[in-house]
């Protein structure tokens, strides 16, 4: 059954004729064609070569640079005298993230593009599109494959359960062996020891849209700086966008206006850092020197001083609670942990349930110990995991804390800012659960 | 030597490998469900099951060796490692000759563990579920001191090894009900009643577990 996808308002802030990877109406292959021109047939130490040139690093989140992945592909392959896999993951599992699904939905030949040209690369023989079940992606994927006759490498889509950890590496290779959709501990690296065994090559999906336009307009293009990425961003009760727009631009231009006015902004997703907007009488080109950030603030890493992640920015206004946004948030990543590691199955959930506590606004004498508490389990959990779910639960659990500290102590005296009102962010799934 | 302290120690080394295996087989399964043992951290039941483990196959060894090398009744060298080509008894010192054969593979794959891969030995592995019940079979029929069915005391020993084997292998199969899951653990913590911050110092999460350890991995 085909379920509608992407409630959610796409647009671009690119100007101009410059490549985009969103266009703003969904492509057939011969439109997509027509826009973008075909696939350069380039050999695939050329691919390597020209994602090396361009500094193309993965926009997963991880920010893992692309050319060296693909090389340590190949040569696993060459040594091993196995084909190698690729999969392209465009499998979000992050309920507050949307940018890989409008990409999957308006440029899904823009990724087959990246996928044909990451198997010329590695050599490879067979590749996987994975994307979200029950999202209509894999209809999308199907269709949009089948107008592809020719296509270097034969591709199958695959749906993943949409659950947060789902779109993990080790958990998606997991499920295209026939197991469950959970990370593992690898004694050898997915690049080595992947889909069935073989050497594979897994990219998010918007880094395999990046190389296919690096194909057409050259790595020089690429650093020029008329590169564009995507990013989901939530604005108070606005529906989320999926914004396209160059890097480095200003938060103000990127989540608009409110800005300003807004408590805090939320970096990188639920695995990210929450930062304080400096106030309005305070310099407006606040730096990350002193944790705050403000309209001018560019939208980079060095910039915000904390990761992007895969590129999701949630800005809270004044009218809304931190303490209850985080608290929803770390609830639903305490249920969206595997139960595989102590740290995560033990650490999360009495996180979670801390935080939980300091949500509900009431007079209480041990805010001190709660905080102490919550900072020594977020160090507990930290790097214990198969996987980074503990670190990342961790680090929002702290930057909250940081953040929303004068928050935390109006809890402890009985009051909230947003009494009641629930919160804003999406933590849906793992109620509807897979 | 005299060929009646031979058969004694033959008898005797052949009670002591019942209880070591036993251990072993308890403490093997508690590995796996992660047992803690009190007053050990938890990677001592893993050194212990090994330890235990290679302690059982010396007397195993002795054991053989004086039941080869006692007069009283003809075992020969083949018997101990062939199958029922023994012409005393042939049947029961054959389900021992096949526990030893069983065993030798486990022991020997596990030396040999880093090279095998985790699959390969975790199949060879599961054989001492089948070594085990058959050592005790031989032992049963054999282990009265006299080369007779057993009775009295060393049946009561026998049926004690067999209750803990059967008990552990229960909790084996009923721990998969009885493990946590991030819901469980955070319906636990969320409860009112939940003090989730006492007891400074022991970190103890609500489950009881404490927060950097517990899980599957």
């Amino acid at each position: 059954m085909r379920t509608t996808v992407l409630p959610t308002d796409v647009r671009s802030l690119v100007s101009g004729t410059s490549p985009r990877l969103l266009p703003l109406e969904p492509l057939d292959f011969s439109a997509h064609r027509a826009l973008y021109g075909s696939t350069p047939r380039i050999d695939g130490a050329r691919v390597i070569e020209m994602a090396d040139r361009a500094g193309l690093t993965g926009q997963g989140g991880a920010g893992f640079p692309v050319h060296r992945k693909m090389a340590a592909v190949r040569e696993a392959a060459e040594r091993t005298g196995r084909r190698a896999v690729v999969v392209a993951n465009g499998s979000e599992g992050e309920p507050a993230s949307a940018k890989d699904k409008a990409l999957l939905w308006h440029s899904p030949h823009l990724v087959l593009d990246g996928v044909e040209l990451a198997a010329t690369a590695v050599g490879a023989s067979r590749a996987f599109v994975a994307v979200e079940a029950h999202s209509g992606l894999r209809w999308r994927l199907r269709t949009a494959s089948e107008q592809r006759a020719g296509s270097r490498v034969p591709v199958t889509i695959v749906e993943v359960p949409p659950r947060f950890l789902s779109g993990q590496e080790t958990a998606l290779v997991s499920l295209l062996n026939g197991g469950p959709a959970k990370p593992r501990f690898q004694a050898r690296p997915v690049f080595e020891d992947g889909v069935d065994g073989a050497p594979t090559l897994l990219h998010n999906v918007e880094t395999l849209a990046h190389l296919a336009l690096i194909a057409r307009h050259g790595p020089a293009w690429y650093r020029s700086g008329a590169t564009t990425t995507l990013f989901t961003v939530h604005r108070g009760d606005a529906a989320p966008a999926v914004v396209e727009a160059s890097p480095g631009l200003s938060l103000e231009r990127l989540a608009g206006p409110g800005v300003a006015d807004a408590q805090a902004v939320l970096v990188g997703g639920y695995h990210g850092s929450w930062l304080p907007v400096a106030s309005a009488s305070g310099s407006p080109r606040a730096t990350p020197a002193d944790g705050r950030v403000g309209p001018a603030t560019p939208v980079t890493a060095e910039g915000l001083g904390v990761p992007l992640g895969a590129g999701m920015i949630a800005v809270l206004p004044q009218d809304r609670c931190g303490i209850v946004e985080t608290a929803a948030i770390l609830r639903f990543l305490a249920l969206e942990s595997a139960g595989q590691c102590g740290p995560c199955l033990n650490g999360l959930p009495r996180i979670a349930a801390a935080f939980g506590a300091l949500a509900r606004p009431a007079p209480r004498a041990d805010l001190v110990r709660v905080r102490e508490s919550l900072s020594r389990w977020a160090g507990l959990v930290t790097g214990r995991g198969a996987c980074r779910h503990p670190d990342g639960s961790a680090r929002l659990a702290l930057s909250a804390l940081t953040t929303f500290a004068a928050e935390a102590d109006a809890h402890a005296h009985g009051r909230c800012r947003a009494p009641g009102r629930p919160p804003m962010l999406p933590t849906g799934t793992a109620e509807q659960g897979a | 030597m005299d060929s009646a302290v031979m058969w004694y120690a033959g008898q005797a080394t052949g009670i002591v490998s019942l209880v070591l295996f036993t251990l072993v087989m308890a403490l093997g399964i508690g590995v796996r469900e992660r047992t803690r043992i009190p007053g050990m951290p938890r990677l001592a039941t893993v050194a212990l099951h090994r330890s235990l483990s290679l302690l059982a196959v010396v007397f195993m060894t002795v054991h053989i060796v004086t039941a080869v090398a006692d007069s009283y009744v003809n075992i020969s060298p083949l018997a101990a490692l062939v199958p029922f080509s023994s012409s005393y008894r042939p049947l029961w010192v054959g389900l021992g000759t096949v526990a030893v054969d069983l065993m030798l593979a486990v022991v020997a794959t596990s030396l040999l563990r880093a090279r095998l891969g985790r699959r390969a030995w975790r199949a060879v592995h599961w054989l001492a579920y089948a070594s085990w019940p058959v050592a005790v079979l031989h032992g049963v029929k054999l282990g009265n001191g006299t080369g007779h069915l057993m009775s009295g005391w060393m049946l009561w020993l026998t049926a004690g090894c067999v209750g803990s084997v059967l008990a552990a292998i229960l909790y084996r199969v009923t721990a998969a009900r009885r493990r946590s899951t991030p819901d469980s653990v955070l319906t636990a913590a969320e409860a009112p009643t939940a003090d989730w911050h006492a007891a400074p110092g022991r970190h103890r999460a609500v489950s009881g577990a404490p927060i950097g350890e517990g899980g599957r991995r």
